[in-house]
């Protein structure tokens, strides 16, 4: 048929869906007819949309089709559906406890799985992901294990010279080394330095590799040549707002010598990469020294591969250890290096896949903020936990009701339900609780995700916009809707009519014993997880107040102070003469994450050919150093201004005398290819995480003098800052002071693990809290099937204490089980949490004894409201009824 | 039973158009003479809805080749219908004449 009318056709379907068969012919025909002149007058566009708006327009009570589902399907789901709504408004309370419990659950689980989402999917975005590893070294000495990533400069080159397997290799310096980390910034044209942070270096091949995506230059070359730089698209809009960035002249800490020419712009990293960088600078042309580039001294390079797809693993890493013979075993040789033969027995390599970097790091000693897997694991069990402890205070509560819908079911069954039928009955109404719930669950985690986000540092949002998102929560609205309905559907409908009609079934005994069940595994959880509470806690304590062996409280750190070049003793004499400071120094080398570090090899003098070398920290600091930081000596000395000879003296720490083996160690000569006196010792301090154990120091004097920490006192800290603002602003008109104080530095050092106990917390509270109102619906349904017994116990003279008893003791009982349950679990599974501290607490019998008690009062509380109510009734009341 | 204002237009043109009273035509007389355009669902609803109220009675038509082979629904004025038109016009009649100066007659 050509030449009858083509309207829109999907215009037409809508039509013959909704429009009822009375009336579809004739209104169709009009459509046609209408649409067929309109076509002919004013052309076929015009007469498309007049179609679909007269479609529209037909959308009307008198064109719809009529509700005629006769089948007797739908007329039991409606009644399925209205039994359970006057069910739910008959019994409020029960009611809201259930989808009250419920949505509280759903919600937590919500916003763990957002969280924990988030976590798996770090650095899945590379070309080919699949193929780009992490090359790890391994230390595989008994009792000695170890696993870092950094590795030689020519290590790359050589691997891809020598590893045809290798279809490109990279190398990043991401440390806070040279221009690494943190520099004054300031562009040709401006006049004003500013501080940036996240300064990396990196291979041309590095960026090939990972394809980060350019907003402007030319990603295949913007390192290729030296002196350039590499900046985020969100530094290139902060710094030159509308204008192209590209072939600026940037110059670094003032260094006019070395200007940069920026080459590229990259989409700023998203959060969910374990790289953490604002700004590449090529390492093309770089040496850092003389021979540096070549040398197989020093390992500072991260190194990333690609291997080619029929790539075999073992082979490529054979032909790692190959290139470690070949290359740094000799290097060691040739130096006499008595590590050489360890070297080959205990050094190997690991491939780590890109995608693992970050939860699967925690053993490799890296300076990234790395999630961890054993976290990830704790909070998916308990997120299950807390939608577990929901689930089965729906179970209870249904199964405790049952007496109420017994008839119902009874009477059902006489007229001629079949058991599926009231099996799908209760499984509809449990899947529409669990839609309620689940609706209010997700308002109640959307309200609170600003908290959690806070809470979790983390910025996540709800992802409507992903295509499996509403279909997952529709999934899991029928999933949960049958796990927690599944039980009391078969139970309620395995009733026989004779019975329950004749009202022989006792009150919801006949599943006591399950429900005690389910009870004490409710409070053994909560239990446990108040224990984790507690220790998770006092180990965070135990942590923040630790004795550090330095004094970090108000220390205020300037940075960025060798811009003042030599004007800088200057202006350190200028701080001490300042009333309230107590004292200064310069240095960059402090006790806290996040500066500068520098590890070196040291012997005893004279038996570099003979012991293995200590590995120790080499810090360049000035004369105030040790008394600005309050730390203490212990044996020898301080440096001090009088002894010339000072310039090659040296302080070590405890551990690195222990680890020298000397028993006086003052007067003695060490060396790390220079040699130096000890002149003292001082007491071990934690400058790293207190969670690690105290490695080998030592502190030379030098000239490192990136910043300066002054200790002031604790009054009016405001207007000491004020007054050394002043001051810098006299030396330093053109950089804005930078300071932050030490205390803070070291809170945010443990800001990890603060959140983790907070999160744990509140975690643990909300299972308790749905745990106990598990048990108030409970034991408020139990004091309402007693209300006669305790009225005619009252008559007989029964006192308080001997119902409050009576009514009580059987969930006492339980609770008492779920103690003895937990303490041993909860015991060992915190043991062996804190294992993985260096300086752990001990569980000890005082933290189950708090666990417990706090259960037991919680609980008692709960069921003492209901059971009160009811024994202060008057009798009179419950039993003039009958 | 009330007409309403749309209601009373469209049986005033299902009674003018005498035997050729259907959607279209019906449509097409509205626009001409009150130079609005009523949406074709607005007038089938309100055909609907004076065919239930027994203003007006329908008949099936023969199909023809421009409504892709749908037959056409034809509306007749019933006696009830005619009877409302009257009813309404002397109402408004009455009214009228109260008003001074207005000078109503039919044509």
């Amino acid at each position: 048929m050509n030449d009858s009318p083509h309207p829109p056709k999907w215009a037409n379907r809508l039509l013959e869906w909704f429009c009822s068969d009375d009336v579809i012919e004739t209104v169709q025909g009009d459509l046609f007819e209408l649409y067929e002149k309109r076509e002919k007058a004013k052309g076929r566009a015009i007469a498309n949309l007049r179609f679909v708006r007269d479609v529209l327009s037909i959308y009307r009570p008198f064109a719809l089709k009529k509700k005629r589902y006769n089948s007797n399907n739908y007329a039991m789901f409606k009644n399925y559906y209205r039994v359970a709504v006057r069910n739910m408004m008959r019994h409020k309370m029960y009611s809201s406890i259930k989808i009250g419990g419920f949505a509280l659950g759903i919600a937590a689980c919500i916003l763990i799985s957002m969280f924990l989402y988030d976590e798996l999917n770090y650095d899945k975005n590379y070309p080919d992901g699949d193929r780009i590893y992490r090359v790890i070294n391994q230390w595989n000495e008994k009792g000695d294990e170890n696993k870092w990533p950094a590795m030689t400069a020519p290590f790359a080159g050589v691997v891809r010279n020598e590893i045809p397997e290798v279809e490109i290799v990279g190398r990043i310096i991401p440390y806070n080394w040279f221009l690494g980390g943190n520099n004054l910034f300031r562009s040709a044209e401006a006049t004003q330095n500013t501080y940036e942070e996240r300064f990396v270096y990196a291979d041309q091949e590095f960026i090939d590799m990972l394809g980060f995506r350019f907003v402007a230059g030319d990603p295949k070359t913007a390192l290729s040549e030296p002196n350039t730089l590499v900046i985020s698209q969100r530094k290139a809009e902060k710094h030159f707002p509308g204008i192209n960035p590209i072939g600026k002249t940037i110059f670094l800490n003032d260094d006019e010598e070395d200007p940069r020419i920026i080459s590229g712009v990259m989409e700023t990293l998203p959060s969910n990469t374990h790289f953490d960088f604002d700004f590449i600078l090529p390492l093309k042309g770089v040496e850092f020294w003389k021979g540096e580039q070549s040398s197989w001294c020093c390992s500072n390079y991260e190194t990333y591969v690609k291997l080619r797809p029929d790539a075999d693993h073992e082979r490529v890493l054979n032909k790692l250890v190959d290139i470690r013979d070949k290359y740094y075993v000799t290097y060691l040789r040739y130096r006499g290096n008595q590590a050489a033969d360890d070297v080959v027995r205990y050094r190997g390599f690991e491939l780590q896949p890109v995608e693992d970097v970050h939860l699967h790091s925690t053993d490799i000693g890296d300076r990234y903020n790395h999630g961890d897997i054993k976290i990830i694991w704790m909070f998916g069990v308990v997120a299950i936990l807390i939608l577990l402890l929901a689930c089965i205070n729906f179970i209870n509560l249904s199964t405790a009701k049952s007496a109420n819908r017994a008839k119902e079911v009874g009477l059902r069954k006489v007229v001629g339900s079949a058991r599926g039928n009231l099996i799908m009955q209760f499984l509809t109404e449990s899947v529409l609780l669990s839609l309620i719930s689940f609706s209010l669950g997700i308002l109640i985690a959307r309200v609170s995700l600003p908290y959690f986000n806070e809470l979790a540092n983390k910025s996540l949002t709800f992802p409507f916009d992903t295509i499996w998102f509403i279909p997952g929560l529709l999934a899991s609205v029928l999933f949960i809707g049958f796990l927690a309905g599944i039980y009391p559907s078969f139970f309620l409908s395995s009733f026989k009519p004779i019975e329950v009609l004749k009202g022989k079934l006792s009150m919801g005994s006949k599943s006591s014993s399950l429900q005690g069940s389910m009870v004490i595994f409710q409070f053994a959880a909560s239990v446990i997880l108040i224990i984790g509470a507690v220790v998770v806690n006092r180990q965070m304590n135990f942590i923040l107040n630790k004795k550090l062996g330095f004094n970090k409280d108000h220390i205020a750190i300037i940075q960025g102070t060798n811009t003042l070049e030599d004007r800088i003793d200057p202006f350190k004499e200028e701080l001490k003469k300042l009333p309230q400071v107590k004292n200064a120094t310069a240095t960059h080398y402090f006790p806290v994450s996040n500066m500068k570090r520098d590890q070196n090899a040291v012997w005893i003098e004279g038996r570099q050919k003979i012991d293995i070398a200590v590995g120790a920290q080499f810090w360049r600091v000035d004369y105030d150093y040790i008394e600005t930081m309050g730390m203490k000596v212990v044996q020898g000395r301080d440096f001090s201004r009088e002894m010339a000879s000072d310039s090659i003296a040296i302080i070590i720490n405890q551990t690195m005398a222990d680890q020298l083996g000397f028993d006086d160690p003052i007067g003695k000569r060490i060396t790390n290819g220079y040699a130096r006196n000890i002149i003292g010792i001082v007491e071990d301090f934690h400058f790293e995480s207190v969670t690690d154990p105290i490695e080998p120091l030592a502190m030379v004097l030098g000239r490192r003098r990136q910043m300066i920490a002054v200790k002031v006192s604790s009054e009016d800290l405001q207007g000491t800052m004020a007054s050394i603002t002043d001051l810098w602003d006299s030396f330093m008109p053109n950089q804005p002071i930078r300071y932050e104080f030490m205390d803070q530095r070291f809170a945010e050092m443990y800001d990890d693990v603060k959140r983790t106990g907070i999160v744990f917390t509140s975690f643990a509270i909300l299972a308790i809290v749905i745990a106990c109102l598990g048990l108030f619906a409970l034991s408020a349904f139990m004091v309402e099937q007693k209300r006669k017994e305790i009225g005619i116990r009252k008559v007989l003279g029964a006192t308080f204490r001997n119902l409050f008893h009576s009514l009580s003791s059987n969930f006492l009982k339980l609770i008492t089980i779920s103690l003895i349950v937990a303490f041993p679990l909860g015991w060992y599974t915190m043991k062996r949490w804190l294992e993985n501290y260096e300086y752990g607490i001990e569980v000890t019998w005082e933290i189950l004894a708090i666990s417990g008690l706090t259960i037991l009062i919680i609980s008692i509380a709960t069921i003492s409201y209901e059971i009160v109510r009811a024994v202060r009734v008057n009798p009179a009341e419950t039993l003039h009824s009958e | 039973m009330k007409l309403g204002a749309f209601e009373e237009l469209v049986l005033l043109t299902v009674g003018a158009l005498k035997d050729d009273a259907y959607g279209v035509t019906i449509k097409e007389m509205l626009e001409k003479h009150t130079g609005k355009r009523p949406s074709i669902g607005a007038l089938h609803s309100a055909l609907y809805r004076l065919e239930e109220k027994g203003y007006v009675t329908s008949s099936d038509g023969g199909a023809t080749r421009e409504r892709g082979g749908r037959r056409k629904k034809f509306y007749q004025l019933s006696g009830s219908g005619q009877k409302m038109l009257v009813e309404a016009n002397e109402l408004r009649m009455r009214f009228a004449k109260q008003i001074p100066g207005l000078n109503l007659s039919a044509e």
